[in-house]
């Protein structure tokens, strides 16, 4: 753990809450990029960085002093992000199923995608990563993310999720098929 | 020759897998080409395009954790400290008189049930409450709808997405029941008929034997027919909204 780090939690157990700011504008772009990439939405990165925070504040009695505090936030952010996108995919899917015609769904669905044209004349990278993952379960995201994206070891992402290595290592499988059909579809629309 | 699989490429690409895999991507020019054709296309996915935030985004990020932290705990001031420790030093010396009273009761009621030699039987343990939950029907639907709308889009490969299903599907069964019962008394068949549907759903859902799997869920949807369900239940909310008002009280846990 950095030295400024255990300082200023020791400040923040004894009672002074401002040392708490410190830790927080310390780590808080280093969130903000994991966030975003979980999500892929800048307002709900954003409550995710604010949410991790927050739960590390209230769980900070239980930080052991010899582990490193940037891993530590950064696992809370990323079960943060987790719940997001399955409460988000989960409000999803009730949109979707309160649209009877089916007609009117293939249409709803058409529309949410960013058409061939779209993407391929514009240079967002993000809206077609975006596109690229969202065929993804919450599990195959963030195990994507963390392992094409941040560079995550196998067995990290493993200790990050609660899993075993081998179901992390099938997660980021899974994703990296799902993600080259996805590119696949978009090669053939354009 | 045995060429590497998709899982095995993958995992060179992410420099893993076994020393063997690397070896025969030295000598195989076609599974060479397939690495290379799989780098090519997660290229874009490498591309790191983070938004930028504004150089005070720390501090306004500051700001949104602290406003959502409890409030700090008023500290004593320096003026009251003197007074604080006296009422400290009065309160130690209050709870010495109090122990040293209740210790002196003890020892004479000890004494006194020595001397009369009373058997005193031991008060039977008070039995466990149950706990009471209320349940309004609509509520019920609610809840029922929603896990069967998901039920309708779970990727059953992902056990965080039916575990939940299971455990929300045990959950449902007892206040299932209980209104199934009531509707019967109350000569309510289309109620009777969705309730009872609902009931095989969830049982088969909750009680899977070796845990939920993809098989498993696609049977239950086709053989439950669990669209048909989904149809029913909201049938059953838009065309009886004073009947979703019912409300039944359940105990669970406890000797009820």
């Amino acid at each position: 753990m950095g030295q400024n780090d255990g300082a200023a939690i020791e400040a923040v157990l004894a009672g002074d809450r401002d040392a708490f700011g410190e830790l927080v504008k310390r780590h808080t772009r280093m969130l903000f990029r994991l966030a975003w990439r979980m999500t892929g939405n800048e307002a709900d990165a954003d409550d995710v960085v604010q949410e991790a925070f927050l739960r590390a504040y209230q769980k900070l009695a239980t930080f052991e002093a010899r582990a490193d505090f940037g891993t530590w936030i950064y696992r809370i952010a990323l079960h943060c992000a987790l719940d997001r996108l399955q409460r988000r995919r989960a409000e999803e899917a009730r949109r979707k199923s309160e649209v009877a015609d089916p007609e009117e769904d293939a249409v709803q669905v058409a529309d949410l995608r960013p058409g061939p044209e779209r993407l391929a004349m514009s240079a967002e990278i993000g809206a077609l990563q975006e596109f690229a993952m969202r065929g993804l379960t919450a599990m195959e995201r963030t195990a994507f993310v963390l392992r094409h994206m941040e560079d995550r070891s196998t067995e990290e992402i493993a200790a990050a999720l609660e899993v075993t290595p081998n179901t992390a290592k099938q997660s980021v499988y899974r994703a990296v098929r799902k993600v080259r059909h996805r590119l696949m579809q978009m090669k053939v629309m354009a | 020759m045995k060429h590497l699989t998709e899982e095995e490429l993958v995992e060179r690409y992410y420099g893993e897998g076994a020393d063997a895999a690397g070896v025969h991507l030295e000598e195989c020019a076609e599974c060479a080409a397939s690495l290379a054709m799989l780098e090519n296309e997660l290229a874009p996915m490498r591309v790191a395009d983070v938004p930028e935030r504004s150089a005070d985004y720390a501090e306004q990020m500051w700001a949104r954790v602290e406003a959502g932290l409890p409030p700090r705990p008023a500290k004593p001031s320096q003026v009251a400290r003197p007074t604080l420790w006296r009422a400290l030093r009065f309160a130690a010396a209050g709870a010495v008189v109090v122990a040293g009273a209740f210790y002196g009761g003890t020892v004479y009621e000890h004494w006194q049930q020595h001397k009369t030699q009373a058997k005193v039987q031991p008060a039977p343990a008070a039995p466990a409450q149950p706990k009471v939950v209320v349940v309004v029907l609509g509520d019920h639907l609610d809840r029922s709808e929603r896990l069967l709308v998901e039920l309708k889009h779970a990727d059953a490969e992902s056990p965080e997405v039916v575990n939940p299903l299971r455990d929300e599907a045990q959950s449902l069964l007892a206040a299932n029941r209980e209104f199934r019962d009531d509707a019967v008394k109350e000569g309510d068949p289309a109620l009777t008929l969705a309730l009872n549907h609902l009931d095989s759903l969830l049982t088969e859902i909750a009680n899977q034997p070796g845990g939920l799997d993809a098989a498993g869920l696609a049977r239950i949807r086709s053989e439950m027919n669990a669209d048909g369900l989904l149809f029913e239940v909201r049938v059953l909310r838009s065309k009886n909204p004073h009947r979703t008002k019912a409300v039944r009280v359940l105990a669970r846990g406890g000797a009820a």
